[in-house]
């Protein structure tokens, strides 16, 4: 490791909370303006943060809190690697690490409600990992690797024009990794969708903030992924998945959620059969 | 006599020897120190044949009698055995089978009169090598946990009128000697020899309880490894015809062989499916599970199944770049995904395990068929890192029904709580398929790579890999799913000979992975590089580089410490932080059941279940096409090269 990627990792661990945080901000004042409310500081989701963050540590077992670092680690890990251009498909494994530490502290619990969330964490991670590894094969029949570094040195065109239906469904799935509306299947941030919170429910306080600061970094690497359609241009990278972003936002407040068996029928139709026919035109055309 | 000839005699002939001691002296004290003896003997062996490297060798007659006669009788004898046993059971198609068997090779040696001399008898290069360190090491440890196991077994079904053990133990051992050398031989015929063999000893071991289940499974076993026998059989005659050798050493350092030659390699091939139960042949690996647990661990993980497939990759760079190559190919893959998808529906832990061992068989059998250097590589891992982790697995699940007396996965609820250690063992095990940076994974990421010459392949791969996380993620919920509360609560201790394999495994399982770009760069690279000029797959310091990817293991395991140390270490849970789950506040008092009052103030359980989708893709639904599908794959696997 040179002190550059050393560098990079220390910039990605500290900004990156902050940037994600700020996008969170957004999303709570966007949304509440499309439901007719004024909505809170841009900085809130600091607030609620730290507020959580000061009371006091509650759990139902010995093991609990292990599960949450173990998603804050593997997140974490997955973004740094990402922004150490490394291989897309082990950056998604690694993400999906982070997901299924989630999903083993949510079991860990008898208690049906997370339970209940972690099997439908488990739905939601079959209907998008497919998709996401099906996005990495396409980018590899164009650069001719894996690798998020050749994406940025043998490209000459955005992958956007060539990879257009491979983009439609990454931002189905990114619905999904946003945990947005039709698609918060395993846990809901709108309070008249649900009451208790699915995945979540057996934790609290200071965990939870470390949860909500996941949250932070699974988006900004999310978003990243959506960016590196258009990497030739640091700034068009930036405005697509800003876009892709703000349209999640409204999405979600135009769409009611659905039952995870629409989901899974819905993303594996749509998503893949988008994925095969722009893999098998670019391997056809090869 | 050279030094690594003398430990090919001892991987060999000290399980055949330990067998009859096993089955002649009776007492259980000589047994166990017999099994353990040899284990250690056997571990030391592979060890020494790692250090001194491929050879190749010829062993001199015994007095005066060819080895190549000797095992020609011994053939002979055995098919008699198996005609025998077809009248006994009075099963017409073993009966038939076996006819068959008889008559290929009796117009093999009779009417052709070949009598073939292969040149070196014993051909053992690096991939023979890693063979017979998993065989040697993994097998061995389910031989030493089955002397606990079994003590346990017998005590558990009442069985009455003496011990069976003896001659259980004999087939258990013998098999591991079988086996070493199948994956030695050069001669064809030996390899048929060998196959036929493990054949029997595994028909022994199924039926071992004699129970009415237990004989008709192994009856089906019989049937359908025989069907592979008589494939196997044919695939040697035509291929002295038409290839003029029997050496595997020839057929595959010659390159892509000429198309005459690839029948004769499909009907290998197809009996590589059968002994490795790929579809529409799983029905006799799903039905071995009757046997008692060191059989299903022993043929899931280092023999039979892994004779298959050692026999379709060994057989890889005589068909590379062949029609045959690509139904190879599609035929691992769509087994690969279809079990992993049927996987899901079940809750019999044996038989979720059953199903995620044919669909790594496939994804290995997937890879041979890709056939490039990367995939002959990932192939060879999944082979030695899928033996430690599934073995390590059907182990704890024999531990855990002796001890909850059940394999239902919905029993096993909370076990984390009631027997931590094994429980903890358990999830280990099943993480070390599932995540990376586990060896498992790593491999399985190196087969994706390699897939992407055949985007279709790559599809099968990506949903299948989608499927196996739903089954294994369910079973870790399952085992962690605790009442609240904090402190050690229970759990017996673990008796020595089940903890030490146990320990063993898990141990190899982490450790290995850890070093996985070492051992690739020692051992996989020099098993594929004779016949691929290069490996595909290349150690970057500890880190891999498969050409088109990369992957760093060390800074994963760093963080995977940096998780796991803190909260089992440092962090300490107070009593009074803890609180009960969550129940809308209608909790009751704490207790080793957890309740909540609902109507009528009555105080019910909690009850949580996992998710089976027994309806969309049970059995039942998904059988009806797949089996028919694979039927077909099977016969443009012969078609195809048909001429």
């Amino acid at each position: 490791m040179t002190t550059n990627d050393l560098l990079t990792v220390i910039v990605t661990i500290v900004l990156g909370p902050l940037v994600g945080g700020f996008l969170f901000g957004v999303d709570r004042r966007l949304t509440a303006r499309l439901q007719g409310r004024y909505g809170p500081p841009l900085a809130q989701p600091f607030y609620d943060f730290l507020k959580l963050w000061s009371k006091s540590r509650i759990v139902v077992n010995q093991s609990q809190m292990m599960y949450v670092y173990g998603y804050l680690a593997f997140t974490i890990t997955a973004l740094c690697l990402m922004a150490l251009r490394q291989d897309l498909l082990i950056i998604i494994f690694v993400l999906a690490f982070g997901g299924i530490s989630l999903i083993m502290g949510a079991f860990s619990v008898k208690s049906p409600y997370s339970n209940f969330g972690a099997q439908r964490e488990i739905l939601q991670m079959v209907a998008y990992e497919p998709i996401l590894m099906l996005a990495a094969v396409a980018i590899y029949l164009k650069t001719g690797s894996f690798m998020v570094s050749d994406i940025f040195s043998k490209l000459q065109q955005p992958l956007l024009f060539s990879l257009p239906l491979i983009f439609v469904a990454l931002l189905i799935i990114l619905t999904i990794k946003m945990r947005k509306s039709p698609f918060d299947i395993s846990a809901s941030t709108h309070a008249h969708q649900e009451i208790v919170r699915g995945i979540y429910t057996e934790y609290s306080g200071p965990y939870l903030a470390l949860i909500e600061l996941t949250h932070w970094y699974e988006l900004l690497l999310v978003l990243g992924i959506i960016g590196l359609f258009w990497a030739t241009s640091i700034w068009a990278a930036a405005a697509i998945a800003l876009a892709a972003f703000l349209l999640e936002i409204v999405v979600d407040n135009i769409e009611a959620r659905m039952t995870w068996s629409w989901m899974i029928k819905f993303v594996w139709s749509t998503g893949i059969t988008l994925s095969v026919v722009n893999i098998a035109v670019l391997y056809l055309l090869r | 006599m050279e030094p690594s000839a003398q430990l090919v005699a001892v991987a060999t002939l000290l399980p055949l020897l330990a067998g009859l001691i096993c089955y002649f002296l009776r007492s259980s004290a000589i047994r166990s120190l017999t099994v353990i003896v040899t284990t250690v003997a056997l571990i030391a062996v592979s060890l020494l044949l790692l250090q001194n490297g491929p050879f190749e060798y010829s062993p001199p007659p015994v007095a005066g009698l060819e080895w190549n006669t000797l095992i020609t009788v011994a053939d002979m004898a055995l098919l008699v055995v198996f005609l025998a046993l077809g009248l006994y059971l009075r099963n017409t198609l073993i009966t038939v089978l076996a006819l068959a068997q008889a008559a290929i090779m009796g117009y093999f040696e009779f009417v052709m009169g070949a009598h073939v001399e292969v040149k070196p008898a014993l051909f053992v290069d690096e991939l023979s090598i890693i063979m017979a360190l998993v065989i040697s090491i993994v097998g061995s440890l389910i031989c030493v946990y089955a002397l606990q196991y079994m003590k346990d077994h017998e005590h558990h079904i009442q069985l009455e009128g003496g011990t069976r053990q003896p001659r259980f133990f004999f087939w258990l051992v013998v098999f591991l000697g079988a086996m070493n050398a199948l994956v030695f031989a050069n001669n064809l015929l030996w390899v048929y020899f060998f196959w036929e063999i493990t054949t029997l000893c595994s028909f022994m071991l199924i039926r071992h309880d004699l129970t009415k289940e237990s004989i008709a499974n192994a009856t089906r076993a019989l049937w359908m490894n025989s069907l592979g026998g008589v494939a196997f059989a044919a695939g040697i005659v035509l291929m002295y015809e038409r290839a003029h050798t029997l050496s595997l050493k020839e057929l595959i350092l010659a390159g892509a062989q000429p198309e005459m030659v690839l029948l004769p390699l499909s009907l290998l091939v197809f009996a590589g499916f059968t002994k490795a139960a790929q579809m529409p042949f799983q029905s006799w690996l799903l039905g071995a599970m009757v046997a008692p647990t060191p059989v299903s661990a022993l043929l899931h993980s280092s023999t039979m199944v892994k004779a298959g497939v050692y026999l379709v990759v060994r057989l890889a760079p005589a068909y590379v770049g062949t029609n045959l190559s690509t139904i190879v190919a599609l035929a691992g893959a769509f087994t690969f995904l279809l079990t992993a998808v049927l996987a899901i529906s079940q809750s019999n832990a044996k038989r979720v395990l059953a199903y995620s061992t044919i669909s790594n068989l496939g994804l290995i059998i997937a890879c041979a068929g890709l056939n490039t250097p990367l995939a002959i590589s990932a192939a060879i891992m999944l082979i030695v890192f899928h033996a430690i982790s599934k073995a390590l697995l059907f182990l704890c699940t024999g531990v855990i029904e002796h001890k909850i007396g059940s394999r239902d996965i919905e029993d096993m609820e909370g076990l984390i709580s009631r027997q931590p250690a094994l429980a903890l063992i358990t999830v280990v095990g099943i993480l070390t398929m599932l995540l990376p940076p586990f060896a498992v994974l790593i491999s399985k990421w190196a087969a994706i790579e390699a897939s992407v010459r055949m985007p279709a392949i790559t599809l099968f791969f990506i949903v299948g890999s989608a499927a196996t996380v739903v089954f294994w993620v369910k079973w870790v919920g399952k085992l962690l799913g605790a009442p609240s509360g904090v402190g050690r609560r229970g759990g017996t201790s673990l008796e020595s000979l089940y903890a030490t394999p146990l320990v063993l495994l898990v141990g190899m399982a982490v450790v290995l992975s850890a070093v996985v770009a070492p051992v690739v760069n020692a051992i996989v690279e020099h098993a594929v590089m004779p016949y691929y000029k290069t490996a595909g797959i290349t150690a970057v310091g500890v880190d891999l580089s498969t050409g088109v990817g990369f992957i760093t293991v060390w800074p994963l395991f760093l963080v995977l410490m940096l998780v796991v140390t803190p909260a089992y270490f440092f962090v300490r849970v107070k009593a009074e932080q803890v609180r009960p789950a969550y129940m809308c506040g209608e909790n009751t008092a704490a207790g080793p059941t957890v309740q909540f009052r609902t109507l009528q103030d009555r105080t019910e359980a909690i009850v949580t279940s996992g998710y089976y989708f027994e309806k969309a893709l049970g059995e039942k639904r998904l059988n009806v096409w797949a089996n028919p599908v694979a039927i077909a794959l099977l016969v443009a696997l012969v078609g195809v090269v048909l001429r």
